[in-house]
């Protein structure tokens, strides 16, 4: 059963206008934040929600709040990450363009929580078109004075601007994004210091993902039990999954976090098309450790999948089929992250080309025995070594692929 | 202090210090490459990680500030292991260059492979072909192929010199350092980049292929072509046996001093240094009318005691006058005060000092010369010397160093001098004075010989000879000490200032200054 | 020597650089602009922008040579961008781009001699669930097939 709490008007003709959207109940949730909380009680509300970040590392949005020091000297600012460039994942295009307002009240209702003033909203900059709906929106909310100077008379203020990217998967990384949004290249930075101390700007900043700012509102107006119920104790509302690849129906579902993953594609994405036989599934976008036809009887949660050797990242479902050689998948894999790699780090900048450059070999017939043995070595030579998490998300689906599907690649090999 | 542990032995390290720093001060090397001490750390390299107790992953040890109770392992096999990989990336991208590459040696990749790696290649795919002979510099050459992108230059140019020529363009395994097309690497502080790079990558473009870095033996030294006294290493060959003429300074290095010049010194004194090993002037010559006599070094000085002990006897030593420069030691300009002043009550002397120039407002200051705040504080007033003083009623000239041939020109000398009774040159680089003088006594150079310098801040501080005197060169201070004794005034003195040492031991004695602190000299 | 810009956008940027406390963080909406105006940045767009933001030239470059939507070169009036990563190779991106570069007569990373098209491949556009998706300067397309691809390029004018 889906269960359309974020997405449950998403059908709706021009939700994005701020007139349908307050026909739908819109921006009660911050009238109340507003009128009939604190900041102190917002953030205890999102920190007893259980709500974990949506972008893929599925941190606990209210702690990253608490992060943040209450008195300080420099502005407190509000980054939302909107770079969405997890391959397989295509959620937050959805609530950006149907429900851009749905994303600006969770925005408001985080700032006056936290104390910030500005945020900024980082777009990738493929996203043009969703990029104009959105100035759209906050133009509006502007003008309803949901935004700007005495948001509802309440005295809090808070400025929102759109700031896109111009083409780098890395910049989705909080520091790297942060590098960006200084109009710098997008190198990751060391932690710690960690952005709720040092960060935009070198003041303390929030990073949340555009789905996990879009719950707010339902978890204030609704409050924190009923959010909760749609998930798992320590894991609640619901997720949105992004199901692609040859299924009858591809899209996205929201479901209960833990929904099973064999529900997923066979009953909500109708399954492999016609003629097709499943071969293996990515759960969580390509970073994420691939499972084979066997294994999909899994919950979709955080402490499941990491006990499957996988994660949920960003619950971006690729499913594979069975006339599909995995070596295609390890080249595009391979590829995706040699050209992502932002070049700072040894291990990365160098090992994913490495890694890249014998798959390549592999998949012109130039295999060799010992090969698959070295993607391994490799990998394991990046992971858990480099200055941001990429190197273990370019690392992991290249070691669980040559793991699980290690007699199909040595079959092309010579010399065995 | 914090209280930690290395590789199961005790350390005490400071508040805020990261685990790298304590390390390096307990004698626990940790190889590095991007992070270098005169920047934050950058933590982009990855072969200092370690492992510290209680974490989970590998911790980087340039940028982790030590706790208390802190365990480091710098030794473990996770950590050799881990070491070896990111070894094994970087040599995957980097060319077999060492036969040809001026940094073998003096290498860290090569150094670090030596002592965490070892191994054989298991790269067998093709490697990145990149530009190799880029000038970046004036003196600079980079090859993109060798280089490690430790960045280090580029934010040796961003945070030291503030002129950002240098950048990173492209991204991944295309990454490369590039100056902006044609705006090449233009401050005094170029040079610095070669010392950076911890590869050779960028190189100086004079020593490219010129030497062999184990040929070379650092010597201590100080730079003397300002008065900021930057600390220095001479790299020197000794030459090679039964090979004449291989004996040489091959190049200039900075030397660590956080009160001087911390890791840095500027292209003015790098380049200077070395152009003053040519025009070596290293002959002994006495000129009689249009003759030249070659004479020896006794029998020079012994005439020339004669002549001013002559001019002593009959009090006419208002009759003697001096051209000094502020590149004389501290126990040179000691010699001649107690020797002209104080014994033979000279009153006419002056200073030819290289005309100032411009101060850089980071390590070149305006006076050119190393000395002058010693040559003060010994009691020199340094008035420059000029044309009239010269020629009034002088019948002994002694001048010091070449640099009066910067102040005037020869013709304007040579009308002085003709009425001047003796002139004798006393110097290290041939100027053209050598031709209007009587006398000329060739003196050691900078390397050449040993004693203190004060710099401009009242830093006293000393050097060594790194070469013999060439030629029949000596250091000024030994033919000062020798023409004491020749003149037979205040002999006894004299004789027991037998090195640079005694010499200072007797200046601190007298002037309080000079008592500051403890000095070494050999 | 090409013109100045024009006031209007010369307000756009300030209108930009006001929106951050450093200037300097406009640099990539600003290049965006400066890109949609001339189509690419050459070295005197980069010393443009740099004085406008207070930034050296070489910082802009190494901000336009690190991002994929900076364009050094002149790009054909329409870039086709096709995606090849994993989902819509699945779904038979890699045959769509094959197709196209017979299409066109161009490689990929190339122009057509009339310059009309620019063929490259792109990584992940996220638009999976359309697979296999492709970009034509800033329109997306998906549900791609032979068909589609050649009503979408016959509409183009």
């Amino acid at each position: 059963m889906e269960d359309k709490v974020l997405t449950r008007n998403f059908g709706l003709e021009n939700l994005y206008k701020v007139d349908v959207y307050l026909q739908q109940g819109g921006y009660q949730a911050l009238k109340k934040a507003l009128k009939e909380m604190t900041p102190g009680q917002v953030t205890e509300e999102v920190k007893n929600a259980s709500l974990r970040g949506r972008g893929g590392a599925g941190f606990p949005a209210g702690m990253k709040w608490s992060f943040v020091p209450q008195k300080v000297d420099q502005p407190k600012l509000l980054c939302v990450n909107a770079d969405e460039g997890e391959p397989g994942t295509f959620k937050d295009r959805y609530i950006l363009s149907h429900n851009p307002h749905l994303l600006i009240e969770g925005i408001v209702i985080t700032a006056f929580a936290v104390g910030i003033h500005t945020a900024y909203i980082y777009i990738r900059g493929e996203y043009e078109a969703v990029a104009q709906r959105l100035e759209a929106a906050i133009a509006e909310a502007y003008q309803k004075s949901f935004l700007g100077k005495n948001i509802l008379e309440r005295g809090f203020e808070l400025d929102l601007f759109v700031h896109r990217g111009a083409g780098a998967y890395i910049c989705g990384e909080e520091t790297a994004l942060l590098e960006s949004l200084e109009g710098k290249r997008g190198h990751p930075r060391l932690k710690p210091p960690f952005p709720a101390s040092v960060g935009l700007f070198q003041c303390p900043t929030v990073i949340n993902n555009v789905e996990t700012l879009a719950n707010v509102p339902f978890i204030i107006g609704k409050g924190a039990r009923w959010f909760m119920d749609h998930g798992l104790p320590r894991d609640g509302g619901t997720r949105i999954f992004g199901v692609s690849g040859p299924v009858v129906r591809p899209g996205i579902y929201e479901l209960a976090v833990g929904t099973s993953l064999r529900e997923i594609i066979f009953s909500h994405a109708g399954g492999l098309k016609p003629g097709k036989k499943l071969k293996a599934v990515i759960p969580g976008g390509m970073s994420a450790p691939i499972l084979r036809a066997d294994e999909i009887d899994i919950k979709m949660d955080y402490e499941s999948l990491a006990a499957a050797g996988s994660m949920l990242g960003s619950a971006a479902v690729i499913v594979i089929d069975e006339e599909t050689p995995i070596v295609d998948v390890l080249l595009k894999v391979a590829k995706f992250y040699s050209h992502e790699s932002c070049g700072q780090c040894t291990p990365c900048r160098i090992g994913t080309s490495w890694i890249y450059k014998i798959i390549r070999r592999l998949a012109a017939g130039g295999g060799e025995r010992g090969d698959v043995d070295e993607l391994v070595r490799l990998a394991s030579n990046i992971k858990g070594k480099t200055l941001c998490p990429m190197g273990d998300a370019a690392a992991m689906p290249i070691i669980s692929l040559a793991q699980k599907f290690r007699t199909e690649l040595e079959s092309s090999l010579k010399n065995q | 202090m914090i209280k930690i542990v290395i590789d199961n032995k005790p350390v005490e390290a400071q508040e805020g210090q990261t685990i790298l720093k304590a390390a390096q001060q307990a004698g626990i090397p940790i190889p590095h490459l991007c992070y270098h001490p005169a920047f934050p750390p950058e933590g982009s390299c990855r072969i200092c990680l370690v492992e510290i107790e209680g974490l989970p992953k590998l911790e980087l040890a340039c940028s982790t500030v030590v706790r208390e109770a802190m365990k480091i392992s710098t030794q473990t096999p996770r950590v050799r292991e881990s070491r070896r990989g990111v070894l094994e990336f970087l040599l995957a991208d980097h060319p077999l260059d060492c036969p040809i590459c001026d940094k073998a040696g003096d290498c860290n990749l090569q150094d670090y492979f030596q002592e965490y790696g070892a191994f054989e290649s298991a790269f067998k795919e093709a490697k990145e072909r990149r530009e190799k002979k880029i000038k970046i510099g004036n003196n600079l050459i980079l090859d993109r192929e060798r280089c490690v992108l430790c960045t280090r230059c580029v934010r040796f140019l961003t945070d030291t010199t503030k002129t950002q020529e240098l950048g990173v363009f492209r991204r991944g395994i295309r990454s490369e350092i590039s100056t902006y097309d044609a705006e090449l690497v233009n401050n005094n502080y170029s040079g610095n980049l070669v010392d950076l790079c911890p590869v050779g990558a960028i190189t100086d473009a004079q020593f490219r292929f010129k030497t062999r870095t184990w040929f070379l033996v650092p010597a201590e030294s100080i730079c003397p072509l300002c008065s900021q006294g930057c600390n220095i290493y001479l790299d020197y060959h000794p030459g090679f046996p039964r090979v004449s003429g291989t004996a040489k300074i091959y190049r200039i290095r900075p030397r660590l001093n956080p009160d001087v010049n911390d890791h840095w010194i500027c292209d003015y004194g790098r380049g200077g240094y070395l152009s003053l090993l040519s025009d070596r002037w290293d002959k002994l010559v006495w000129r009689k009318g249009d003759r030249e006599s070659v004479l020896i070094w006794e029998k020079a000085l012994q005439i020339l005691a004669e002549k001013i002990r002559t001019l002593h006897v009959i009090k006419r030593t208002a009759k003697i006058a001096l051209i000094l420069s502020s590149w004389l030691t501290n126990e040179e300009l000691f010699l001649i005060k107690k020797i002209f002043k104080d014994d033979l009550h000279v009153e006419k002397i002056f200073f030819a000092d290289p005309k100032p120039g411009t101060g850089d407002g980071f390590l070149l200051q305006p006076e050119r010369a190393p000395n002058v705040r010693g040559a003060k504080e010994i009691g020199f007033a340094l008035n420059s010397a000029r044309l009239e003083d010269l020629s009034q009623h002088t019948d002994i000239l002694i001048i010091f160093g070449p640099f009066l041939a910067e102040l005037f020109s020869t013709a304007e000398l040579k009308t002085v001098f003709d009425s001047v009774g003796t002139k004798v040159l006393i110097t290290s680089r041939a100027s053209g004075l050598e031709s209007l003088v009587d006398f000329v006594l060739p003196a050691s150079g900078m390397a050449e010989k040993s004693g203190t310098l004060t710099n401009k801040n009242g830093k006293i501080q000393s050097f060594s000879a790194v070469c013999p005197s060439c030629g029949d060169s000596r250091p000024e201070w030994s033919v000062l000490v020798d023409l004491a004794k020749e003149l037979k005034v205040n002999a006894r003195y004299y004789s027991l200032l037998a090195n640079p040492g005694a010499i200072f031991r007797e200046l601190a004695k007298e002037i309080a200054f000079f008592r500051k602190e403890p000095l070494w000299i050999s | 020597m090409r013109p100045d810009i024009s006031a209007g956008l010369n307000k756009k940027i300030a209108e930009l650089a006001a929106r951050y406390p450093k200037k300097e963080a406009a640099l990539l909406p600003v290049l965006h602009l400066i890109q949609r105006e001339r189509g690419l940045i050459t070295a005197e767009e980069e010393k443009l922008v740099a004085g406008l933001l207070g930034l050296k030239p070489i910082r802009v470059r190494e901000v336009v040579t690190f991002y994929t939507m900076f364009y050094q070169l002149p790009m054909g009036k329409y870039h086709i961008q096709v995606c090849t990563n994993l989902t819509c190779a699945l779904m038979g991106g890699d045959k769509l781009i094959d197709y196209l570069q017979k299409k066109l007569g161009t490689k990929i990373g190339e122009t057509t001699a009339d310059r009309r098209f620019t063929l490259t491949e792109v990584e992940c556009l996220g638009a999976c669930e359309q697979a296999p998706c492709m970009m034509v300067n800033f329109d997306y397309y998906g549900n791609l097939d032979k068909e589609k691809i050649d009503a979408i390029l016959k509409g183009l004018d």
